[in-house]
């Protein structure tokens, strides 16, 4: 497992080897896991309106570190089937999705300049910016605001980001590891 | 690890802010067909459909605990049901001789008016909550059967203390009721004490029906129930809706308002009664400027102006 400490961060030395963005993810495991959290989310745990977006943070996170696997398109899908399950606005969550995506990809030099922790700060504006456009719409369309609860939801959902990263790259580090003879 | 790396000069493929904006037209086109066609659109019904397996397969471990559950108790829960069904057997012995009286006089009066009773038999489906959606706009409850137990959008949902809901939407197999504090919904009720006839709507303020459109001195207080008035044929008359709370009198604009309060649990009961009321002819038989169903929530005042 990779050890982030602030000097490396600093020196940014870490874009000058793209191997650990660029190595081959199995399109079988991206989707896998896609997948399986979007299951999850299909149980009734996300009615507390502060529970964090895993499925966004999941999607985001291989949409940056694998733009060519997950696509703004796929996301959009993913978004409609929530939306559905939701009962909500049809296009509100896939619009969200779409938009954050898009974000990730927008950011993605920026970002792969970064460890987890800095990413998910950078992506605390995209985050929040892209939901507060769709409460927007969604308020327009029902006439009526719902609140500011979903602000924490989302600053959760950002926050979720460095852990679901590090989980869904556990298998990467282990195989690098394994190549580098540490164990 | 051999990786091969392959360097572009130009990006290859379509660029990514001609993907957002089809996206973008996408959502925009889907929100607004959405907004339009509210209970029957075919694009959501058949996202529904294609989720639908994965909802239930995702539901597999709750329903076989409740499966298992049931099996242990079957028997302490046989007990105390039979026991709550005898006392309730005792008290409604007194009711029913009651309501028989009321029946026998009630008859007499209405061969006396010359009015022709409707069926007050309606045929009824049981469901079952499968979730709560859980978007912050909306107020719904899903339940497990759909067009295929003969469940059509407009049903009344209810439970044993009154009206819970309206059906908006269906599916082959699922169904989607809107509650009563949901703002698609808008209900015709009658005060009990006094027969006022009003309009409950489903509210801004969580957990609340709303009333609306009715002159300042009109006679509400609080504590007043609330139940359907039957009219619009939708509702049948003398289901319980709501008890009020607050009443606001606007003595500028010469209208009130009032708030209640449900009375029906929607969240401590699992299954619940859809009435499968004729939505077209009934509605014919009467007052044709009443609230439709929530397909078309009706926002004209029900007395004054």
């Amino acid at each position: 497992m990779t050890k982030y400490s602030l000097g490396t961060s600093l020196l940014q030395a870490r874009n000058l080897q793209p191997h650990s963005l660029e190595a081959a993810m199995g399109w079988h495991y991206i989707w896998l896991t896609t997948v399986c959290i979007w299951l999850l989310s299909l149980l009734p745990w996300r009615n507390w309106p502060v529970t964090p977006d895993i499925l966004l943070v999941v999607i985001a996170f291989w949409s940056f570190h694998q733009p060519r696997r997950m696509g703004m398109v796929a996301a959009f899908c993913f978004g409609l089937t929530l939306d559905v399950h939701d009962a909500g606005p049809l296009g509100l969550q896939a619009l969200l999705y779409a938009l954050v995506v898009y974000g990730t990809q927008l950011l993605h030099r920026r970002l792969a300049r970064f460890d987890l922790l800095r990413q998910a700060m950078h992506l605390i504006p995209l985050f929040v910016g892209a939901k507060f456009v769709t409460v927007l719409v969604g308020a327009f369309l029902v006439s009526a605001w719902p609140g500011w609860t979903w602000l924490p939801g989302i600053l959760l959902t950002v926050a979720c980001w460095p852990l679901v990263g590090w989980l869904l790259l556990l298998p990467q580090h282990r195989m690098d590891d394994a190549g580098t003879g540490i164990s | 690890m051999q990786r091969h790396v392959t360097l572009r000069l130009f990006r290859q493929g379509t660029a990514a802010e001609v993907t957002l904006t089809f996206l973008l037209l996408v959502a925009v086109a889907l929100l607004f067909t959405d907004a339009l066609w509210k209970s029957s659109n075919p694009i959501r019904q058949t996202l529904a459909t294609a989720v639908y397996p994965f909802q239930r397969l995702v539901m597999l471990p709750k329903d076989a605990l409740n499966a298992f559950d049931g099996w242990l108790n079957a028997a302490s829960l046989i007990k105390t049901e039979g026991e709550a069904l005898q006392r309730q057997r005792i008290e409604m012995a007194q009711v029913t001789t009651r309501a028989a009286l009321l029946n026998a006089e009630n008859e007499q009066l209405r061969r006396l008016l010359g009015v022709v009773e409707k069926a007050a038999e309606r045929p009824a489906v049981v469901v079952e909550v499968l979730y709560e959606p859980s978007s912050p706009f909306v107020r719904r409850i899903v339940f497990n059967k759909g067009t295929r137990a003969g469940i059509a959008p407009g049903m009344p949902v209810i439970d044993e203390s009154g009206v819970v809901g309206q059906i908006t939407r269906v599916t082959a197999m699922t169904s989607e009721a809107a509650m009563l504090t949901d703002e698609a919904v808008s209900i015709p009720v009658q005060v009990l004490r006094n027969g006022l006839r009003l309009i409950a709507f489903g509210s801004g303020s969580p957990g609340k029906v709303e009333v609306r459109y009715f002159s300042s001195d009109a006679d509400l207080k609080d504590g007043d129930t609330l139940v359907t008035s039957g009219v619009g044929g939708v509702f049948p008359p003398g289901l319980f809706v709501g008890r009020i709370d607050r009443v606001e009198r606007s003595p500028a604009s010469g209208f009130a308002r009032a708030e209640a309060k449900p009375l029906s649990h929607p969240e401590r009961n699992r299954h619940f009664l859809v009435l499968q009321v004729s939505l077209d002819g009934e509605q014919a038989f009467l007052t044709p400027s009443t609230p439709a169903p929530v397909t078309e929530p009706v926002r004209a005042p029900a007395t004054g102006k």
